[in-house]
């Protein structure tokens, strides 16, 4: 049994809805990412299972114990572990203090307090500076704070709001990999929201990507990415080409055959082969790093078209080459050195087995 | 650094080495004088602290002031977090009704209480024509009635420095509290309150130097003991005996170094502790509860409570205002318009005055606050931050401190006191900070970008301030200009210095009325008469924008 259930939970705020109805689950010891743009009800979800928002409709069930269905328990009583987006590491308390307020308010013996509350600083790399006041650390130590408070009870499970959105680009990599062996080492059940992909990838074992109040796709982060479930998940994980068409005809092996836009035919795979009904109109997506480009034609025969090299974007370590096909943009990765520059021309080979039908 | 700036920079700061610095350090120079000789020394000083009757009178004033933030501080931190945390229908009626008090007259209050609430006031009788009891309860005469009308004017005060408090905490303060398994009352003490500190404690420190202020009230209800009341005394009664009146200018002198200094200390402390949180979107309006059926009870009773005891101050002063010979009766049986006949058509003067002193005291405001708000706020001149706290510390002088210094300043060697001009002036440097405040925020509201692009676009900084600026600041600035215009209109403890037969203002007349003939009636009209008007401004600033809560208060919350 999942260690979190959430089923059929509903949120409005006034007329809007937040959170329409989802459903999910959470593994023991799991990293799960709520992942989507702002507004999409990831934070709201997050707060519901802390008790700091009370859903509608829905239950919301920790470690077996119900915390909301008919009734509801206060955050006070949840025993969960949380990092706010702004830290919320009280200014007018020292750094100590802030760490084990929670303990102290279970009334463990002051030896006990003192001890554990050394062991988490130590834990997040803040030994010896306890007897500090929070406006006297920078931004990084003020996280690292709010996450020894969160963990000093140790918690049946971790919240993490955007924890690391205030921090600047270098420490918000660092703090990724810390945060995540951290929970792992403690075994932590947690929850992290965020709106970063590139963060969700490297801290999650499964992410749930939401849209507008409802979850579109739960998976792996590899799975997220190679097989995005809908077109929303794919154009917000990534780059992705959305080339759009109809379909004509059915393949066996899971393929069919796509009528684009630019008017050729065009070869993909497609996740569930009933909804493939010819008529359809769909796109046919591609990875821009998934592109192949030839300066000749090369021998394939399905899957190649001719272009022209309309912009090209340096990059640094690649370069984008947004290539107008019979009128459609398209956009290929390709590496630094490809010497090809603007109005020259290309043949590119979408190979059907990187080419998937969205709907 | 612009030449313009500069001129104008010093324009101002000889307005105030004029009207402030001037006056105040004769004033100072006067508590060393020696009466007898014509010297110099410390005389004057130790005469005062070794004489026991002064010594008392510093000590009560000091008691007088725990005494009064201690009753608003109990009556407004529930006041201030239920109107700041409940969603409750008609808060802002409430709102506006028990706020009322920081605009009406202290010595209304005074005065309205003493009638309902005296020996044989209305309460008295309708509890003994009730059989209830014998002989009539003291509710009102002695240090309990002070700290109560004292407190009640300065609730407002410490409501909205709190509640600005409770409003500005970063939500998630509170919520990693619960998180962490704070119960409510906890959370509140450990976290909600230590948060607030820096707010309530701008607002408590004005509280506390106001008994050093109001020498009035204590007159009223018969006290003399506190320290400004015996400095009016000695002062204005006792102007030929040497002694009293080196007492008075020595008791003036040692008010006014305690409220700077204990002013300077809380700002200081405030400055230190500005605890801002990190978030990038925290709503407007804080956190707000809806509250559970018990609260809500508990939430209304406790606002209606305290709005039955504001409200009395117009009704009483309305019902003795329309009648006549309201002695030894719960309610008036003798209903007549003589009051205001008496006000109207005897003396139309008092009127005149008020409108004319008040009036001419705001236009030297706006010509001094528009350019010192655009000096402190737009530019890097020098002294611009003296400038902002000079201007500041007048918040913390005592009116008594001003007028006594006009008193002696402008007397011999700039004759400015025989002139009725004396008395708009001694108002406009007593309310400085009300306008000033009130530019500076909406200044400060007004984004300078946009500023920017009408002088990129080639308009001068003069074209910019009045094309620009001027119409995006107008709504503060109207608002900060009715509220000076209140403020000065019910001046006293300055101008009761300076007047001359002539000079009368509705204030002074209801003080003379109520001192020299016991005319209870004819102060109360008047009195009525400035809750009126006060009330019609207000009215007016509500309707332009932001309610009475910003009027009072500035944007910002301090």
């Amino acid at each position: 049994m999942a260690f979190i259930e959430i089923k059929n939970l509903f949120k409005r705020f006034k007329k809007v809805v937040a959170v329409n109805r989802i459903r999910l689950e959470v593994k023991e010891g799991e990293i799960l990412t709520l992942l989507g743009p702002s507004g999409c009800g990831k934070t709201t979800t997050l707060r519901c299972v802390a008790g700091l928002e009370r859903p509608e409709e829905g239950d919301i069930v920790i470690d077996g114990k119900p915390m909301f269905s008919q009734g509801f328990v206060q955050p006070s009583k949840r025993g969960i572990g949380m990092v706010f987006q702004n830290y919320a590491v009280w200014p007018h308390m020292k750094v100590f203090d802030n760490i084990v307020y929670g303990l102290r308010i279970q009334r463990i013996p002051r030896q006990s307090v003192q001890e554990r509350g050394e062991q988490v600083l130590e834990l997040v790399g803040l030994a010896g500076m306890g007897e500090r006041y929070p406006n006297q650390l920078s931004g990084g130590q003020q996280q690292r704070v709010a996450l020894a408070r969160a963990l000093v009870r140790n918690p049946k499970v971790l919240l993490l709001d955007e924890p690391l959105s205030n921090l600047d680009a270098k420490l918000r990599e660092k703090m990724r990999f810390e945060i995540k062996s951290l929970v792992r080492r403690m075994g932590l059940t947690s929850v992290y929201v965020t709106h970063d992909q590139a963060e969700a990838m490297v801290i999650s074992d499964r992410i749930v990507v939401m849209d507008s109040g409802n979850v579109a796709q739960i998976d792996t982060p590899q799975e997220i990415y190679q097989k995005p479930a809908n077109r929303f998940v794919a154009d917000f994980i990534g780059a992705m080409n959305f080339i759009s068409g109809e379909i004509v005809q059915a393949l066996p092996n899971e393929g069919v055959y796509v009528r684009t836009e630019f008017g050729e035919r065009m070869q993909c795979k497609v996740a569930d082969i009933t909804e493939a009904a010819p008529g359809k109109k769909v796109y046919a997506s591609i990875r821009p790093e998934d592109i192949e480009i030839f300066t000749e034609r090369p021998q394939a025969k399905e899957n190649l078209f001719k272009g022209t090299i309309a912009h090209k974007a340096y990059l640094g370590n690649f370069l984008y080459f947004f290539v107008n096909v019979n009128g459609a943009m398209i956009r290929i990765q390709v590496p630094h050195y490809v010497p090809q520059e603007e109005g020259q021309e290309l043949y590119l080979y979408l190979n059907p087995e990187k080419c998937t039908v969205l709907f | 650094m612009s030449r313009g700036n500069l001129f104008l920079a010093t324009l101002l700061w000889l307005v105030i080495a004029l009207l402030v610095i001037y006056p105040l350090s004769i004033l100072v120079l006067e508590s060393f004088k020696i009466a007898k000789t014509g010297g110099w020394g410390l005389n004057n000083y130790l005469e005062f602290f070794q004489d026991a009757y002064y010594l008392k009178t510093f000590g009560n004033t000091l008691v007088l002031s725990v005494l009064v933030l201690l009753t608003s501080t109990l009556f407004g931190v529930p006041l201030a977090y239920i109107l700041a945390r409940y969603r409750l229908r008609g808060k802002t009626v409430f709102t506006a009704l028990i706020l009322l008090p920081i605009v009406l007259p202290a010595y209304a209050g005074a005065f309205a209480f003493v009638i309902f609430f005296g020996k044989y006031g209305t309460l008295n009788l309708l509890l003994m024509e009730a059989g209830l009891i014998q002989t009539p309860i003291n509710f009102i005469f002695g240090l309990h009635g002070l700290v109560f009308i004292q407190a009640l004017h300065m609730l407002p005060f410490i409501v909205l420095s709190l509640s600005a408090g409770f409003t500005n905490i970063d939500p998630s303060f509170e919520e990693a509290a619960e998180v962490e398994g704070a119960g409510d009352f906890w959370r509140f003490l450990t976290v909600t309150l230590p948060l607030c500190t820096p707010s309530y404690l701008a607002g408590a420190v004005i509280v506390f130097l106001w008994p050093f202020t109001d020498w009035l009230t204590p007159l009223i209800l018969g006290k003399v003991d506190y320290l400004p009341s015996i400095a009016y005394i000695n002062i204005a009664y006792h102007f030929t005996d040497m002694h009293r009146k080196y007492m008075g200018i020595v008791a003036v002198v040692v008010s006014s170094v305690v409220c700077i200094s204990l002013f300077l200390l809380s700002r200081r402390w405030v400055e230190k502790k500005k605890y801002t949180g990190l978030s990038k979107g925290t709503t407007l309006e804080g956190r707000v509860i809806d509250p559970g059926a018990l609260m809500k009870l508990s939430a209304y009773s406790y606002m209606f409570f305290i709005t039955i005891i504001v409200v009395l101050i117009p009704a009483v002063l309305g019902l003795a205002a329309f009648s006549r010979r309201w002695v030894f009766e719960p309610f008036p049986t003798y209903w007549t318009l003589d009051n205001f006949r008496m006000i109207f058509l005897e003396t139309p003067a008092l009127i005149y005055n008020s409108f004319l002193f008040s009036g001419v005291a705001l236009l030297f405001g706006i010509a001094f606050g528009l350019p010192a708000a655009y000096l402190i706020v737009r530019t890097q001149v020098r002294g611009k931050d003296a400038l902002d706290f000079v201007i500041t510390l007048m918040l913390a002088f005592p009116g008594i401190a001003v007028g006594v210094s006009y008193l002696l300043a402008f007397w011999k060697d700039i004759p400015l006191a025989t002139h009725w001009i004396i008395m708009p002036l001694s108002l406009f440097a007593r309310r400085l900070p009300y306008f000033l405040r009130m530019a500076h925020s909406s200044y400060l509201q007004l984004d300078i970008s946009l500023e920017e692009a009408s002088e990129v676009s080639g308009a001068g900084k003069l074209r910019t301030f009045i094309n620009i600026s001027l119409p995006l600041l107008l709504k503060g600035v109207f608002i900060g200009v009715v509220m000076f215009f209140i403020m000065a209109f019910q001046e006293i403890t300055t101008a009761i210095f300076l007047y001359r037969g002539g000079w009368e203002t509705l204030p002074i007349g209801i003080y003379l009325n109520w001192h020299r003939g016991m005319e209870f009636g004819i102060a109360a009209s008047m009195a009525f008469l400035m809750v009126v008007i006060t009330f019609i401004l207000l009215l007016i600033i509500s309707k332009i924008g932001g309610g009475i809560l910003k009027a009072a208060w500035g944007p910002g919350g301090r």
